[in-house]
């Protein structure tokens, strides 16, 4: 038997209409930036690790919780987990890096931070995402990157 | 002749001689002719069938057999039959090896004619006596289960007396069995087994024998070419649990039991066995399990994930629901359960935050009120005062959008079930709240509002027409939004049909005031769209068509707007029929106003386009007229405007829009002057549009003419007039005649017709040559494209079904043997592949990838923008249909993929490479992927900083997906 979830029973949220594609989306000479809606668009689709549910569906990302400079080329997540003891906020955190990293230009520098006073452990989760060289050595090991994948994967369909 | 068989030394032969069983046809001939006695053929066989050797009473056995398998099956008399019966029950004692035979034998024995039913009595005991059924082989098996099901279909009523021992016997050769085949034959003769013969105090024990099976566990093995899958054993085992109503206890507790089982399957299929048990189950058996059967159903209902088992929860709780409500008046169980699903509905309705959550728990009670009239009574009874309650204390706006419309369907259900009378003081209410709904401001709470209103409308009171009117017309007028004008018309529309009279004073002489219509320009538009909708009812059609039409022959400024109004209206055969518009047409005269009023303007050199709408609704309305209103108007008509041609070219766009939506067989003396002038104007014409609607006329001639006398002259004219212009030779022509071969190619391949070949060739002369290839590119672009406004089956034309295909083969056989073409030359002819391609159905792309594939290739180097855009959305189409060619040339298509992913002139041109390389991804194998994966993850890292949002969209996907290629992790099979 698989280990139980910790949360059981999460509460389900609405999810967000598909982004409307407006006439300057269509117009070949206006540059669009990058905005907080775009990057959300990126990591909504990502799978929880233990329920067949996105993390928009669980209000774990929220595009209020989005913050992007163009100019300075810095993307900031803050990311909630569903309840303050969970034990997959690091791969939840680690899953919307990793999707960042396939699908922003180089040129963004990405921090995932929990949101402040969402998580028990929230310094230690911060520090562990915000480590290069751990996040590099956690993607060598593949029991992990398969997970990230296959939470990663869905996002694709939408 | 003196054949073996007629001597004794036959049985030496049999012990001796496998070649005597190849001479059993002989035999049976002897036997027919009356050369040889059955009898004596028994005794000449004695010896082989009382052998003591066992191996040679088998030969015996299986050589009597086969005779009897092949004898004429009404030969044997009623003696012979009973005395071979006997003698077969007889050897059923014997040796274990020959049981075989005998069974077989015996299954040949009953389809005699003359085979008395008495006889299976003493069989079937001794059978179930001394053949142990479960040691037999398989086949020896399924023949005793044919010879069972073979006596039930001879004499059924003979077998019902049969007794306890016989279905005794029944029941111990059928349990144990465990081939699927076997089991496949058992369930599906079983139900008829068991619903048929009386089993008496063996009741539990043959439901043991079949419920054991359930539910379902197997796993055809792979090598097997014509498996039993586990979904046939399913759904053959459900009617044997519930064949007869006895059954109902013991399979409700099954069935409870396997509901609450962890196993998905198990659940799916005892939803599938509840739904299937209420069909032969009586009220009764389910009522001391309601409350559980619902907790169980309710879980499943409120499954999240699982569509296929939240869908059998619907269906077997529907069925259900429609099973136990012929209760409703003797027993109080019924009610009881509706109220509980009501009540736990209610509660997960005030919990939902979602729409999801909403919706689950409303289409929950409307499969309930959709089982039964009953339960329909009880849930909308309960439920549209809660819903009404729901609305005004919930304040999120989607919820109670979405409570409006549950409204609506709780109508519509009880309107099914014929319920609203019974239900009036409830339903009564549902219109008081769409138009709470409708005062709103917001433009989704007044379409939700209108929606449902126009689906209850049977029960609006007219005591709020005033007030909803009110609402309406002030969209009608002022609203902005085009969903919003076009459902609050629609409201109106609906309104009007049910009164009349109130809308007729309200708004035709309130709001709209007909007679003042044109003092107030602010919305008019609106307004004579709204009054052109109302015009198609009955009541409302006189005195708005004649106001209009007033307005058409007297005031000049506002005469357009009313023909464009009209033009819209007319055209929409949903509002107006056939018959509605030549009632008009012949008690109004609008055709005649029309033209007129055309005149007229045309020589006060009016702006084209509210012409246009003017020669629209002469053409819409003349395709409506039967063939002799048309001709009528016609001789009325064309001398006039011919004479004006003359003068002014204008005048044939009129003419045209007279001629164009004439039904096939008309035809009138003036036929061939318009078709000269025609001709004359698609050539000479300096004025492009004028050009154009005279090839479209030409071409709905061409298209309509019957064969024969009329179409001979019409296609010799055409051939006549093209050959004296050739002689003239002059160069600004050629871009014209090619552009009216197209339309002549594309009138005849429309109605079939094989002339279409030579015209196509002239197009090809044209393809090929530098100076005016892009021309016939355009030529075969306007043969494939499809417009609402000629040619069409409104408009009378032919159109043969499959002519985009034909014009693909035949294409493909022209261009087969061409080769070295200029550069310009190759661009028009992989522009025009483009246009073939582009319209040809996905089923010739699939059967002809091969051909296909190396066009599109080599497109994917030009630049040319429209032959991209197309090229690369089917080179997508092709690769999501996994076609080998692509796989095989990946080298290729990559790199041109990614070079026009930075294409700077189209941005969709982009977004279609960049989908191309993620359906790659997606589609082909892993082995043939990983090579480029690495180039691939760079060469698409800089369309992620495209300026357009739409490409970056595009390039995460394919970027994304890219990564996991051979990735751990990944989802693919191969």
């Amino acid at each position: 038997m698989a280990k139980v979830a910790d949360n059981i029973n999460p509460l389900i949220y609405e999810k967000r209409s598909e982004r409307e594609v407006t006439s300057t989306d269509r117009d070949e000479d206006v540059a669009d930036d990058f905005d907080e809606r775009e990057i959300f668009d990126m990591i909504r689709n990502i799978n929880d690790p233990e329920h067949p549910l996105t993390l928009e569906d669980l209000r774990v990302v929220e595009e209020g919780n989005i913050i992007i400079n163009n100019k300075e080329n810095s993307v900031h997540v803050r990311f909630t987990p569903t309840i303050p003891h969970c034990s997959m906020a690091t791969l939840i955190g680690l899953s919307i890096r990793v999707q960042l990293l396939r699908a922003l230009p180089s040129r963004f520098k990405v921090t995932v931070t929990v949101s402040e006073g969402s998580h028990a452990s929230e310094h230690a989760v911060n520090k562990q995402l915000a480590d290069k060289e751990r996040v590099a050595a956690a993607l060598e090991n593949n029991n992990l990157v398969q997970i990230i994948n296959q939470c990663i994967s869905t996002a694709l369909a939408g | 002749m003196n054949s073996i068989w007629l001597h004794p030394e036959l049985s030496d032969e049999i012990m001796k001689d496998e070649e005597i069983f190849n001479r059993t046809p002989s035999i049976i001939l002897d036997i027919v002719a009356q050369k040889l006695d059955i009898t004596k053929l028994v005794e000449n066989m004695g010896k082989v069938l009382t052998n003591s050797e066992a191996t040679n009473r088998l030969k015996g056995m299986r050589f009597f057999t086969k005779i009897l398998k092949e004898m004429p099956k009404n030969y044997l008399t009623e003696i012979q039959v009973n005395f071979i019966s006997k003698f077969y029950i007889d050897r059923l004692k014997d040796h274990h090896s020959i049981i075989p035979a005998v069974l077989d034998g015996y299954s040949a024995i009953i389809e005699m004619v003359n085979y008395k039913m008495e006889n299976c009595g003493e069989f079937l005991v001794a059978l179930f006596r001394e053949v142990s059924c479960q040691s037999q082989v398989r086949q020896d098996r399924y023949n005793i289960y044919l010879i069972i099901k073979t006596l039930m279909e001879k004499n059924l009523d003979y077998m019902k007396n049969l007794g306890p021992d016989f279905v005794y016997g029944v029941i111990s050769a059928i349990e144990g069995e465990r081939d699927p085949r076997n089991l496949m034959f058992l369930f599906n003769f079983l139900p008829h087994f068991i619903s048929n013969i009386p089993l008496g105090h063996l009741n539990d024990e043959m439901f043991d024998v079949v419920s054991c099976y359930y539910p379902i566990d197997f796993y055809p093995s792979s090598d097997d070419p014509a498996a039993v899958t586990r979904q046939d054993l399913a759904k053959a085992l459900a009617p044997c649990l519930c064949a007869t109503p006895s059954f109902g206890e013991q399979c409700l507790i099954l069935l409870i039991e396997k509901l609450d089982s962890s196993l998905r399957l198990a659940k799916i299929d005892s939803l599938h066995l509840l739904r299937e048990t209420c069909a032969t189950f009586k009220p009764e058996s389910y009522a001391p399990f309601l409350k559980t059967l619902w907790a169980s159903i309710h879980r499943e209902l409120t499954n999240k994930s699982d569509d296929e088992l939240r869908m059998a929860a619907h269906e077997a709780l529907s069925s259900l629901v429609k099973n136990i409500s012929v209760t409703v008046n003797t027993d109080q169980a019924f009610e009881n359960f509706v109220k509980g699903i009501i009540i736990s509905m209610q509660t997960a309705i005030a919990e939902a935050t979602t729409l999801a959550q909403f919706t689950q728990a409303t289409r929950v009670l409307l499969t309930t009120a959709n089982a039964s009239k009953e339960s329909c009574i009880i849930v909308t009874n309960s439920m549209i005062p809660a819903t009404i309650a729901y609305y005004s204390f919930n304040n999120t706006p989607k919820l109670q959008h979405a409570a409006i419309e549950f409204l609506g369907d709780m109508y519509d259900i009880a309107k099914y079930w014929k319920a609203t009378q019974e239900l009036a003081s409830q339903l009564d209410e549902i219109p008081q709240l769409c138009l709470t709904a409708v005062s709103q401001t917001s433009k989704e709470f007044q379409i939700a509002g209108l929606k449902t209103l126009i689906r209850v409308l049977p029960v609006l009171k007219s005591d709020l027409i005033v007030p909803f009117v009110e609402v309406l017309i002030h969209n009608v007028k002022h609203a902005q939004d085009n969903d919003l004008l076009s459902v609050s018309v629609e409201a109106v529309h609906a309104i009007a049909m049910k009164y009349p009279e109130e809308i007729m004073s309200l708004v035709l002489k309130g709001k709209c005031d007909l007679e003042h219509l044109t003092e107030d320009k602010v919305g008019l538009d609106k307004r004579l769209n709204l009054l052109c909708n109302l015009a198609s009812i009955d009541e409302f059609t006189k005195i708005i068509v004649e106001e209009m039409l007033t307005i058409i022959t007297k005031n000049k400024d506002d005469a357009d707007k009313v023909v464009k109004a009209l033009s819209a209206s007319i055209s929409n055969t949903s509002l107006y029929s056939q018959e509605k518009v030549t009632q008009i047409e012949s008690d109004y005269g609008l055709v005649d106003s029309v033209i007129i009023w055309l005149l007229k303007e045309i020589a006060d050199t009016t702006a084209p386009e509210s012409l246009a709408h003017g020669y629209s609704l002469v053409a819409t309305t003349i395709s409506n007229l039967p063939e002799a209103k048309q001709i009528a108007i016609l001789d009325k008509h064309t001398q006039n405007i011919l004479e004006r041609c003359k003068e002014d070219e204008v005048y044939f766009l009129m003419l045209e829009s007279l001629y164009n939506s004439l039904h096939q067989s008309v035809h009138n003396s003036s036929f061939h002057e318009v078709m000269m002038l025609a001709l004359n104007l698609s050539l000479r014409s300096e004025q492009e549009i004028i050009r154009s609607t005279a090839c479209i006329l030409i071409a709905h001639f061409l298209n309509k003419a019957e064969y024969g006398a009329k179409f001979e002259v019409l296609y010799e004219t055409l051939k006549t007039y093209l050959s004296s212009c050739n002689k003239e030779n002059i160069d600004s022509m050629c871009v014209r005649l090619i552009s009216l071969y197209g339309w002549i190619t594309k009138a005849l391949i429309l109605r079939g017709s094989d002339m279409f070949l030579f015209w196509l060739q002239k197009i090809m002369v044209a393809l090929l040559n530098p100076e005016c290839c892009s021309e016939g590119a355009k030529a075969i672009k306007l043969i494939l494209s499809y417009s609402p406004d000629c040619l069409t089956d409104k408009q009378h034309c032919r159109i043969s079904l499959l002519y985009r295909q034909r014009m693909f083969q035949t294409f493909a056989q022209l261009t087969e043997k061409l080769s070295n073409m200029d550069k310009r030359v190759k661009e028009a002819y992989l522009l025009s592949w483009a246009y073939i391609l582009e319209k040809a159905p996905k089923s010739v792309l699939n059967s002809e990838a091969f051909k296909i594939a190396p066009l599109v290739i080599e497109s994917l180097e030009h630049d040319h923008q429209d032959l991209l855009l197309v090229m690369v959305d089917i080179l997508c189409h092709i690769i999501q249909s996994n076609q080998v060619v692509i796989a095989g040339s990946l080298q290729t298509i990559l790199p041109r993929l990614v070079k026009l992913s930075t294409y700077v002139k189209s941005m969709d041109v982009r977004i279609k490479s960049l989908q191309c390389l993620y359906e790659i991804a997606n589609v082909y194998s892993t082995t043939l992927l990983l090579p480029h994966k690495q180039d691939m993850l760079l060469d698409l890292a800089p369309s992620l900083d495209d300026k357009k949002r739409l490409v970056r969209n595009m390039a995460v996907r394919a970027r994304t997906r890219w990564y996991l290629i051979g990735a751990p992790g990944e989802a693919k099979e191969n």
